[in-house]
């Protein structure tokens, strides 16, 4: 065999994901829905019951899909903003910005009475620019 | 405590202390708001002044409510988040990186870099998600990296130098309503210039004395002139694209292209082009992810280094650094007690909260009783979560002011 080409990334060193986190993906099976996928982690087996996890992803979903739906509010709302040069976005909240509020409340609440009690914390899915949900696992 | 725009990676440019973004690159951008405010102060100052008096004084209000309409436009374009997807932490791109499969030599010694695609079924397509090496995350369907900007775009179009920023989900609509107001407004512009002129020459019976009266006009058609080939081409393409739920990006590499390929059916689409126009220029539109205005807290890095030789557990446990607190809930500032003030304006959907919490089983199966949190003596707390939890208690705490919602156009 030949002198095999130097890898490029010739470092000795692997990263290891962090053991206290989890995360949830998104899932696009569906298309750009903003949607996470259901599936448990790995990490948290044992932690949370599946059935409680999945209900949490879905209703996060539920509020999630409703914000990328377009229905006459939203149309409304967007003709509205373009008839006048866009500038109402300046005193204007979205629907997409009140869906993401109430996520945001959900998620508040699901870290008091779900993830709190078993020593998890959920991230905001827009502090991580909606691409993961994350689950800090606060003691292992 | 720095703000997220001043360590932000990428190569666009943060105006206003992050509460714009646009391309590094200005000129052209530059040359293309002189030539549209340089012709319509000409026409607003010396062919309107005939014009008012001999047809109507609408013409030059008109002239200049779209003259503030298309600056609108295009102000909103170059300078709004064009849907950059944010970076990945580092603990992200850890836990991706670590399920890619490695760099690998194989058999004839050759190098074979790392599998970074994974494929995904999108009603009845294979899509093909690439891992972004400089954004660290898996890009979304129909996004892509932009090597101007360096940053990874929702739904990207293309980066266009004429207005100085990318075109992606965020400001496609701008974009398009710039080229379409555009060409109606160079239309008007080289319409009445020309009526100025003919009504000059009228007066003067002299064309060529007409144009040496009013040189302005001259120079303002011309410009409007070759401004329109370009303008309502590219208007004309895009109106099309739209129609066909596609990007300039897609179009170009021939994503969707049936012609070719039937089987590349466009997953997106929704059937007729009246829907796609709406959605694509009326539909929900995300607010900017960046989050520029808010404090950097740290995102709570874990990273463990370990060599390969296998001596893991000591290294492991020497290289991991603590989580730092992070801010779990964006607006906290709404606590239940100010909640109702707050709910009344969102309507339904705040009100399936409680519906949403209650739907989850009560009792949950496994425990056997209800929750219960021990304090630090072991005794039932009564369901208070007792102290400890630091990332818990760091979230109550730190509060984003709501004034930080509307920072980032």
């Amino acid at each position: 065999m030949s002198s095999s080409k130097p890898l490029p990334n010739s470092s000795s060193a692997t990263i290891l994901p962090p053991a206290n986190k989890a995360f949830v993906p998104r899932d696009y099976s569906h298309g750009t829905e903003l949607r996470f996928s259901t599936e448990l982690p790995a990490k948290l087996q044992g932690r949370i019951p599946e059935e409680v996890f999945t209900a949490v992803i879905g209703n996060i979903n539920q509020l999630l899909i409703a914000a990328e739906t377009g229905s006459a509010s939203v149309y409304l709302e967007s003709c509205f903003a373009c008839l006048t040069g866009y500038l109402a976005y300046i005193c204007m909240e979205t629907q997409y910005e009140k869906c993401l509020r109430s996520v945001s409340r959900l998620v508040e609440e699901y870290n008091r009475t779900v993830f709190g009690p078993r020593n998890l914390s959920m991230i905001d899915p827009s502090e991580r620019g909606l691409r993961v949900i994350e689950i800090v696992l606060l003691r292992p | 405590m720095p703000k997220r725009w001043e360590v932000y990676p990428g190569k666009s440019q943060v105006l206003c202390s992050g509460r714009c973004i646009s391309a590094k690159n200005l000129s052209v951008f530059y040359l293309t708001l002189a030539l549209i405010v340089i012709s319509s102060c000409l026409f607003l100052a010396f062919d309107c002044r005939l014009l008012a008096v001999t047809l109507s004084p609408s013409v030059p209000v008109l002239a200049a409510v779209q003259f503030i309409f298309v600056l609108c436009c295009l102000l909103r374009t170059t300078f709004s988040d064009p849907g950059i997807i944010p970076r990945g932490t580092p603990d992200e791109a850890a836990w991706i990186e670590s399920q890619l499969e490695g760099p690998q030599v194989d058999r004839d010694g050759n190098y074979r870099p790392p599998v970074r695609l994974k494929d995904v079924q999108i009603n009845g397509r294979v899509f093909k998600l690439k891992y972004c090496f400089t954004c660290k995350l898996w890009r979304p369907p129909r996004s892509s990296h932009c090597s101007t900007c360096d940053n990874c775009v929702d739904r990207f179009d293309h980066h266009c130098p004429w207005v100085g920023n990318c075109v992606g989900r965020r400001n496609y609509r701008y974009f398009y309503l710039f080229l379409i107001s555009l060409s109606v407004y160079c239309l008007y512009v080289m319409v009445f210039g020309i009526v100025n002129l003919v009504l000059l020459s009228n007066m003067r019976k002299d064309f060529l004395m007409a144009m040496k009266e009013s040189p302005t006009s001259v120079l303002t058609i011309l410009v409007a002139f070759f401004s329109i080939w370009s303008v309502v081409g590219l208007g004309g393409f895009h109106t099309m694209l739209i129609c066909r739920e596609t990007s300039t990006n897609e179009d170009i590499k021939g994503s969707f292209n049936q012609r070719r390929h039937p089987d590349l059916i466009n997953p997106f689409d929704q059937g007729n082009g009246l829907a796609n126009c709406c959605f694509v220029l009326f539909g929900p539109v995300t607010p900017s992810l960046l989050n520029f205005r808010e404090d950097e807290i740290g995102l709570g890095s874990s990273i463990s280094l370990v060599t390969n030789n296998g001596r893991n557990g000591a290294s492991a446990a020497a290289a991991s650094t603590a989580v730092t607190a992070t801010p779990a809930v964006r607006y906290s500032n709404l606590t239940r007690n100010n909640n109702d003030a707050a709910s009344n304006s969102v309507g339904h959907v705040n009100n399936s909260v409680q519906v949403i919490s209650e739907s989850l089983p009560a009792q949950l199966p496994g425990d056997g009783n209800d929750v219960i949190v021990k304090n630090g003596n072991g005794a039932p707390a009564d369901g208070v979560i007792s102290g400890g939890t630091d990332a818990v208690g760091a979230q109550n705490s730190n509060t984003q002011s709501a004034s930080s919602v509307h920072c980032i156009v």
